[in-house]
């Protein structure tokens, strides 16, 4: 991986969001190389999950930039998009708090995903509705896709139920391979495995790994930025690590480096100490 | 219940019913010719009340568990919502047969015809609060828009039916894009009182703009449609439809005509909704229902989709305006008050969002019903408004609450209501 | 100039009104979310007794003058609360917790159950009551035109802000008060915390109703013609106000009302009455518009 060559997927700069009095994120900067899995820890508060909602435009920071360079090399400023528009350029996210579509079966979730495409294949609703044959086809290869996803993270004999009925770790997967269909250039994921037991831990470690390759599904290689707790994930899968406290950027380098971090363990410990 | 516990609450009900109906019915106001109020009593009235109510209350307590009632709601909801496939059907048959239908005359097919047009009100309000959840009361603003316009498009220009109708619901969706547009960012029950505050405004204007609508006189001599060009009456020439088809002349011919035309216009209403629904943009707005905020990670812009369902709603309701127009020949702001949007809403509700023969069972039984408690006189209301709490207390997710997937990989299996959310915008 | 005084006068005692109804929808939502949309009828209720009681009280010529009009805004507050509770009991209790939609259509279908209730029990004429509290005190006078403060509307305005003061101690000084915020904030907490929430959401609609009668008994006296209609514009407008004050918030009911009651009233004498509800729905439009949550509304952020 030659970053001279190949520009960095996202690059963030001076970041800073504020809510009234609060400094919720204090000029923060980092890349997330492309190809790689690029993990933003730091403690509770630290408002990991706040660079998430400016950087897929659910906040609108208070200042600095948030760039984007697609699959294509296009380069794309985020800070200045509306959020659907966001998801459009290339940026797929999950949440916090699992927000599937509940009364949706798995796979209509997955071609919801796939709205933008399938959209515009029906002629914005008006040729499907006549019986415009190109929809058809459309159709079926989303379903094809979402099918796909569906055999990666192993549900695909639960297609047909609601979203709402899935275990926990389920729809965990289910969320990530939604976002994933919507054919992003980078993922972000905000505490994929809380919740999730050991078991469920690894066998979503490994499905990160295998979207980092490319080898899940046909879906092109796709970086990922991942919030997470669970430091034995994050120090074995990721590629690149970017450490906040309290909305500061306290430490970045790769997972080997930031274990030995003095500030690192300081916020950590002084976090353990609190609770 | 043990019976002196039922006997204890059905005491307590009645005590309330006291306080409740002393005042309201045991005494009475009225004017007397010198332009006074003075008051009359009526006991009598008072304790056959409260008799009833001790009596109504025992009952429950000693025969009906609340369990019980809940369970007979619940026990319908499976059955009705499998068979509801060959129900409908059923059901269409039966309309698409219903004129030729011995005992069924020139009444009962006014009557079907009301029944219809509320069933489509129903399913076109059903893409708005059903599909894309989000909560309209001003439904009636776009019947009404659709009437007038086609009532002064024909008054002003001399346009037929036929050219107006789809300029009616063009122009419908035309009033929902442009209200639709500045406030479909509010949420839930701020859209709420937008879209109320729409359809009064438009109710307000239509009585008060007098030189253009007629005010609260209306517009009448609305012509009536055309069997394509040939008129509907009794001269018998060959210029008629009677004529034409060598037909002895019968006024039942339009009404026969004017059945069959909403019929199409509610299977029309059907037939989109049905298709949109397995397609993006229908699984879209189910999806704003499901989770705005998803929506958007995913790419969609949300403003547009529920646009696009605010306007084919208002598009609908538009049509449907424009029949009743042609139907009545006679339109005033009296027929598009709240209540209209009201009932429709409550026929959605009732039905069950988003389902499609739930809205016309429920179409049918409220309005039909309606209909046949009309020897009640002025209780009518009274029954029609106590249904609606009975039947929502009774069944909160409506007669079909689940919903069916729009695409499987296998069989399609109903989702329960407990997964479906109803939207919050 | 003079006419403009006599117009705040005016639409001050009419706004004091609908603020009123206002808290009660405010109050509602607040604490379970729903529209409660028989308030308006509620409010109608209250009038109804007023003019029962009132009736009964001067042409029985038991009494008279303002201990008549305190009497009687007792008796129609004890009465119209017994209807709150009991259209909370029956319509909105048993669906706690279900769908956003089924109270509302519960709600609707109670509101026409009150409506016709009344028409059916007390007639469907309107109800005429001559004025009780005849005169007043000139302010002003500017040519012939005299600014008038009514006795009524010195009623009006001392009642209104003696009932907002006492409603105001229940919610901020009191257990009650504190139950019912707590409610509000999350519910679940509060019952497992220990307190009652059916108790405190029957409270909530008791006192909702009371001010509706205290509002419904204003209006009576000051406007002398009831009928069973009354209720639904009053209704849409009082809950007009509370969204364009901001729903939730009491201190907003109260404001949109007093503005909602201003612009009816200016946009009537200076420009056509009969669009007075158009001017006052657009500009709740357009304060939406600008600001979604109304005035005093809290700013909602959706957390992600
Ligand atoms: N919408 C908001 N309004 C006000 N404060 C917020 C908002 N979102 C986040 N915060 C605050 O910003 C800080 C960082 O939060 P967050 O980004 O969620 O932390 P993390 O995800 O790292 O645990 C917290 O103090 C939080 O309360
Ligand atoms: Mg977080």
């Amino acid at each position: 991986m030659s970053t001279t060559l190949v520009p960095d997927i996202l690059s963030v700069e001076e970041l800073t969001m504020r809510f009234g009095g609060l400094l919720a994120v204090d000029r923060v900067s980092f890349e997330v190389p492309r190809g790689t899995i690029t993990a933003l820890i730091g403690p509770n508060g630290a408002g990991k999950t706040t660079v998430f909602n400016c950087i897929t435009g659910f906040y609108r920071p208070t200042g600095g930039a948030v760039r984007l360079t697609t699959h294509e090399g296009r380069e794309v400023i985020l800070n200045t998009l509306k959020d659907h528009n966001i998801a459009r350029a290339g940026v797929a996210r999950t949440f916090q708090n699992i927000r599937l579509f509940a009364g949706m079966t798995a796979l209509e979730n997955l071609l919801i995903a796939q709205h933008g495409p399938l959209h515009r294949a029906t002629g914005f609703g008006i040729g499907a509705l006549l019986g415009i044959s190109g929809y058809k086809a459309a159709e079926a290869a989303a379903i094809e896709r979402a099918a796909e996803w569906l055999r990666a993270i192993g549900l695909i004999a639960r297609a047909d139920d609601p979203a709402g009925s899935l275990p926990y770790g389920d729809q965990r997967r289910l969320e990530i391979a939604r976002a994933m269909c919507t054919g992003p250039s980078l993922l972000c994921l905000d505490e994929p495995a809380a919740g999730l037991n050991p078991r469920e831990s690894d066998d979503l470690a490994r499905l990160l790994l295998s979207i980092r390759d490319g080898t899940a599904t046909s879906a092109a290689p796709t970086s990922i930025l991942l919030i997470e707790h669970d430091m034995g994930i994050v120090m074995r899968i990721s590629d690149h690590v970017v450490v906040l406290d309290h909305g500061k950027k306290i430490a970045e380098g790769p997972p080997a480096a930031i274990r030995q971090d003095p500030h690192v363990i300081a916020a950590y410990l002084g976090e353990a100490e609190q609770e | 219940m043990a019976f002196s516990a039922a006997l204890r609450d059905a005491a307590k009900a009645t005590a309330i019913a006291f306080g409740l109906f002393v005042v309201m019915v045991g005494l009475r106001t009225d004017v007397s010719p010198t332009g006074a109020l003075f008051l009359r009593t009526r006991w009598t009235e008072l304790a056959m009340v409260c008799a009833l109510v001790f009596a109504g209350r025992l009952a429950i307590g000693l025969w009906v568990t609340p369990r019980f009632l809940t369970n007979a709601g619940g026990s319908l909801a499976a059955p009705l919502a499998k068979a509801g496939a060959f129900f409908g059907m059923g059901l269409l048959v039966v309309a698409v047969v219903l004129p030729a239908i011995p005992g069924i005359g020139r009444y009962e097919l006014d009557l079907a015809i009301l029944v219809l047009t509320y069933v489509m009100l129903g399913w076109g309000l059903n893409i708005v609060v059903g599909l894309a959840g989000l909560l309209d009361l001003g439904y009636v603003a776009f019947y009404a828009v659709g009437a007038y316009s086609y009532a002064l498009l024909a008054q002003y220009f001399g346009l037929s039916f036929w050219v107006c109708l789809p300029l009616a619901g063009i122009l419908a969706a035309f009033w929902g894009i442009l209200l639709g547009f500045p406030v479909l960012r509010l949420r839930g029950d701020y859209l709420a009182i937008v879209t109320l505050a729409f359809g009064e405004i438009i109710r307000i204007v239509l009585l008060n703009w007098v030189d253009l609508t007629g005010g609260p006189n209306g517009i009448s001599g609305i012509p009536r449609p055309t069997f394509f060009g040939l008129p509907f009456n009794m001269s018998g020439d060959p210029g008629t439809f009677a004529g034409f088809f060598g037909l002895e002349p019968s006024p039942t011919h339009r009404v026969v005509f004017l059945y069959y035309l909403i019929l199409c216009l509610a299977l029309l209403t059907n037939w989109v909704t049905i298709r949109i629904r397995r397609q993006p943009i229908g699984r879209a707005w189910e999806a704003l229902r499901e989770d705005e905020v998803a929506c958007r990670a995913l790419g969609i812009n949300v403003t547009n989709t529920k646009l696009t369902a605010f306007a084919l709603g208002a598009m609908f309701g538009g049509f449907a305006g424009a029949f009743f127009a042609t139907r009545q020949a006679f339109i005033s702001p009296e027929s598009f008050t709240f209540i209209e949007s009201a009932i429709i809403l409550a026929i959605v509700v009732l039905g069950g969002l988003g389902s499609q023969v739930g809205v016309a069972v429920a179409a049918i039984v409220m309005i039909g019903g309606f209909e046949l408690f009309r020897d009640l006189d002025e209780w009518r209301m009274l029954v029609f408004g106590a249904a609606m709490v009975i039947i929502m207390v009774l069944r909160p997710r409506g007669l079909v609450g689940s919903r069916t997937p729009t695409v499987a990989l296998g069989q399609k299996r109903s989702i329960g209501s407990d997964y479906v959310s109803e939207g919050r915008g | 100039m003079a006419y403009a005084l006599q117009q705040l006068i005016n639409g001050v005692s009419l706004g004091m009104i609908y603020g009123l109804i206002a808290v009660g929808y405010t109050m509602v939502y607040g604490i379970i979310g729903m529209i409660n949309f028989a308030h308006g009828d509620i409010f109608m209720i209250g009038a109804f007794v007023a003019l029962t009681a009132m009736v009964m009280l001067v042409s029985g010529g038991l009494m008279e003058g303002p201990a008549a009009i305190l009497l009687v805004l007792a008796i129609s507050m004890a009465f119209t609360a017994l209807y709150g509770w009991t259209v909370e009991r029956i319509a909105y209790r048993p669906l706690r917790g279900s769908f956003r939609l089924a109270p509302l259509i519960s709600a609707i279908g109670m509101s026409i159950v009150l409506q016709n209730f009344v028409q059916v029990s007390q007639g469907a004429r309107v109800k005429p009551l001559e004025p009780q509290l005849p005169g007043g005190i000139e302010l002003m006078r500017e040519g012939t035109f005299v600014v008038q403060l009514s006795y009524m509307q010195m009623l009006i305005i001392a009642s209104t802000l003696a009932v907002l003061a006492i409603f105001t101690w229940l919610v901020t000084k009191t257990p009650l008060g504190r139950a019912m915020r707590a409610c509000e904030q999350d519910r679940k907490m509060a019952s497992l915390l220990g307190i009652d929430t059916d108790r405190t959401i029957s409270l909530t609609f008791v006192i909702g109703a009371s001010l509706a009668a205290v509002a419904g008994t204003l209006y009576l006296l000051r406007y002398g013609v009831i009928d069973f209609y009354i209720g639904f514009l009053a209704g849409v407008k009082a809950f007009t106000a509370a969204v364009l004050g901001g729903i939730g918030s009491l201190p907003g009911a109260v404001l949109g009302g007093l503005l909602i009651g201003l612009i009816e009233t200016f946009w009537s004498a200076y420009f056509s009455v009969q669009y007075k509800d158009v001017a006052a729905f657009s500009i709740l439009a357009i304060v939406l518009i600008f600001m979604p949550t109304g005035l005093l509304g809290r700013q909602e952020v959706e957390k992600v």
